[in-house]
């Protein structure tokens, strides 16, 4: 058994941090609260391949796995400058590329999603269909050689800098009348497709949208895959790799808050000696770092199993690790505050910022409850609950 | 343009550092790093490179483990590497390190050398002067800029009051401070490469250099004692009770700040 990353990536870790530390957590929260994006880090980290750690070499990327993913999103978070947007364009819109587009759609998507210059949102979440994919409300209609998609999404990230949103829409099969879903490529200033803002109570350079279709035509090649049968494997192609990298980037961001407050525990004096020497103050810090490491290990997992092929058990590691982790970096956020006392709530201390994105960790893209649902049935055998 | 840059190995100036029971550098126990100083050679090495054409060779003379350094100083971009690696070599002083490396660059035939100015570890700032000198060549040192056209190297060298121009014809040293460029991350494609690329390692009898001749049996200088940094000293508290602004300036001028 290796618990050890290879050299490559251990590399990939330590340029990683470089970058994000260069960038910092002042640089995202000053972006966020100027309503800007952090352009500068998605561009440099772009041209430096770390965007396209995971693509295939042979449209530009790097030919690494989700692991080499993992370790970008869980180091820049580390640093307090994650990019969600990982999450979305290379983890979930590469991966549905790669693996189900067509070779049209790899050639001419891949190699810009590699380097950065072209970002792809992702759509599926809806108003009244929220975990339930199943029941989607978008539709797409066959028109001639055309799609036709009308339907409503929400919490889109990304959509405003975004140059396509991959839609998860449902065709109705021609023979057997079920219902699939069927993916498709929706140029951002696509007519009839319109957005408007969701008011967030996090602190972020990525805001929340709401996307109305109306009448949205699209030509035939806009079907990922090229065939509606490609829609249900493509959706589930993207959905581990969305999780292992949104349970990094929690992971991370629990690693940055535990710093942040074990510096400040270390040399804040009090009564002559550093805070930190009090077990009121250093064994909560502790437990966090032991919550963190623990769901990091399991996020590694779940990496290392999608990345040898095992989706199965990748998929019971992926949930597991975006369940653990999303409660480790809400506990560590939460603590480090508390180690700061009243700094803890300000911005300069850099912690109270993380409130609302860690918090929604335990909601996005999947609920705890979800994922409760999931291990009851799938690994305790029980029976569907809902 | 052939270009050779020196790079070492040395313990992370960021953390604790010391001295191991022979009064050498402690390697064993450090985080051991690319000298910083280094980065900023081979970034300009890199950008001479993109302009001009050519190659660029990392050197460097360090134990077993250097070899992650230079691994990753490959992943910055250059083409390949000579690793210098003796156990002879342990407790070489600067004069017998010069030797070494002015030995190394003999079978490189380089257009031009660069190094970082100092190394954070020994701090004599005076290898690239050494290895001019036995090379018989031109050194430039403590730039921060260098200008190649075509033979002709110039640089500003960084003074206290400001800086010099100074120009030599190649082949040259030329070392370089932080201040001239901002060296490069290693891209992803940079690190996956850094691994297939050629390092030649070279033993002393492949330089045609004796054991005695380095080493602590060659060294010209000793360690003899060394002693941990003094600890800080309490400062001096100014209570403002209405002339804490008068006090502070008796206070800088006594230290002859003001």
């Amino acid at each position: 058994m290796n618990f050890d990353l290879t050299q490559e990536q251990n590399d990939l870790r330590e340029a990683v941090s470089a970058l994000g530390r260069r960038y910092g957590h002042e640089y995202f929260i000053g972006k966020a609260k100027a309503g800007e994006h952090t352009t500068e880090l998605w561009a440099e980290a772009g041209k430096l391949g770390y965007l396209g750690v995971s693509i295939p070499e042979e449209y530009g990327g790097g030919g690494g796995g989700i692991t080499e993913l993992t370790v970008v999103c869980e180091e820049l978070s580390a640093t307090g400058s994650p990019l969600l947007l990982l999450v979305v364009s290379p983890a979930i819109v590469a991966t549905i590329l790669a693996r189900h587009g067509t070779d049209a759609q790899r050639a001419e998507f891949l190699p810009r999603l590699a380097d950065g210059s072209l970002l792809i949102a992702f759509a599926i979440t809806e108003p009244e269909a929220g975990s339930n994919f199943h029941r989607l409300g978008t539709v797409a209609r066959r028109d001639g050689d055309d799609w036709v998609l009308n339907g409503r999404k929400c919490f889109i990230s990304g959509v405003d800098h975004a140059d396509y949103v991959m839609v998860v829409a449902r065709t109705e099969d021609a023979s057997t009348g079920r219902l699939m879903p069927a993916l498709f490529l929706v140029p951002t200033d696509a007519a009839g497709l319109t957005r408007s803002q969701l008011d967030m109570e996090i602190v972020s350079p990525e805001k929340q949208w709401l996307l109305y279709l109306d009448d949205v035509r699209l030509p035939a090649e806009a079907l990922v895959g090229g065939s509606t049968d490609a829609g249900l494997p493509a959706l589930f192609a993207g959905l581990n790799p969305e999780r292992i990298t949104v349970a990094a980037m929690s992971a991370g961001t629990g690693r940055y808050a535990l710093d942040r407050a074990s510096r400040y525990t270390a040399t804040r004096q009090v009564w002559g000696r550093p805070i930190g020497t009090h077990q009121g103050v250093a064994h909560p810090l502790a437990h966090a770092a032991i919550q963190v490491e623990l769901a990091r290990l399991m996020v590694y997992k779940a990496a290392a199993l999608y990345d040898a092929g095992r989706d199965l058990e990748a998929g019971v590691a992926a949930n597991m690790a975006k369940y653990a982790t999303a409660d480790a970096a809400a506990l560590a956020v939460d603590t480090a505050i508390q180690a700061h006392g009243g700094n803890g709530m300000t911005t300069e201390y850099g912690v109270a910022t993380l409130l609302g994105a860690v918090r929604a960790g335990r909601i996005a893209p999947v609920s705890r409850e979800m994922i409760l649902n999931f291990v009851a049935q799938h690994v305790l055998g029980q029976e569907k609950s809902y | 343009m052939n270009i050779v840059v020196l790079v070492k190995q040395v313990p992370d100036s960021g953390s604790e550092r010391g001295l191991a029971g022979d009064n050498t550098v402690e390697r064993q126990s450090a985080n051991n790093v690319i000298n910083e100083m280094d980065e900023y050679a081979i970034e300009e090495a890199l950008r001479i490179q993109a302009a001009e054409g050519g190659e660029v060779t990392i050197l460097t003379m360090g134990p077993e483990r250097a070899a992650e350094s230079i691994r990753k100083a490959l992943s910055m971009g250059p083409d390949k590497a000579v690793h210098v690696i003796d156990d002879a070599l342990h407790g070489s002083c600067a004069l017998s390190t010069s030797k070494v490396l002015a030995a190394a660059l003999g079978t490189l035939n380089p257009d031009l050398v660069i190094a970082g100015a100092e190394s954070t570890d020994g701090r004599v700032q005076v290898m690239p002067h050494m290895i001019a000198e036995r090379l018989g060549i031109a050194a430039l040192t403590g730039a921060r800029k260098l200008t190649v056209d075509g033979g002709t190297l110039t640089i500003e060298r960084q003074t206290e009051e400001g800086y010099e121009v100074v120009t030599a014809a190649t082949p040259a040293v030329v070392s370089v401070w932080d201040t001239i460029n901002e060296p490069r991350y290693p891209s992803f494609k940079g690190i996956m490469a850094a691994k297939k690329k050629p390092v030649q390692t070279l033993a002393l009898a492949d330089l045609g250099i004796e054991a005695g001749e380095v080493g602590f049996a060659g060294a010209s200088s000793e360690v003899v004692e060394h002693a941990k940094r003094p600890p800080r000293q309490g400062g001096q508290k100014v209570a403002d009770d209405g002339n804490g602004g008068a006090a502070l300036v008796e206070f800088l001028s006594s230290e002859k700040f003001v």
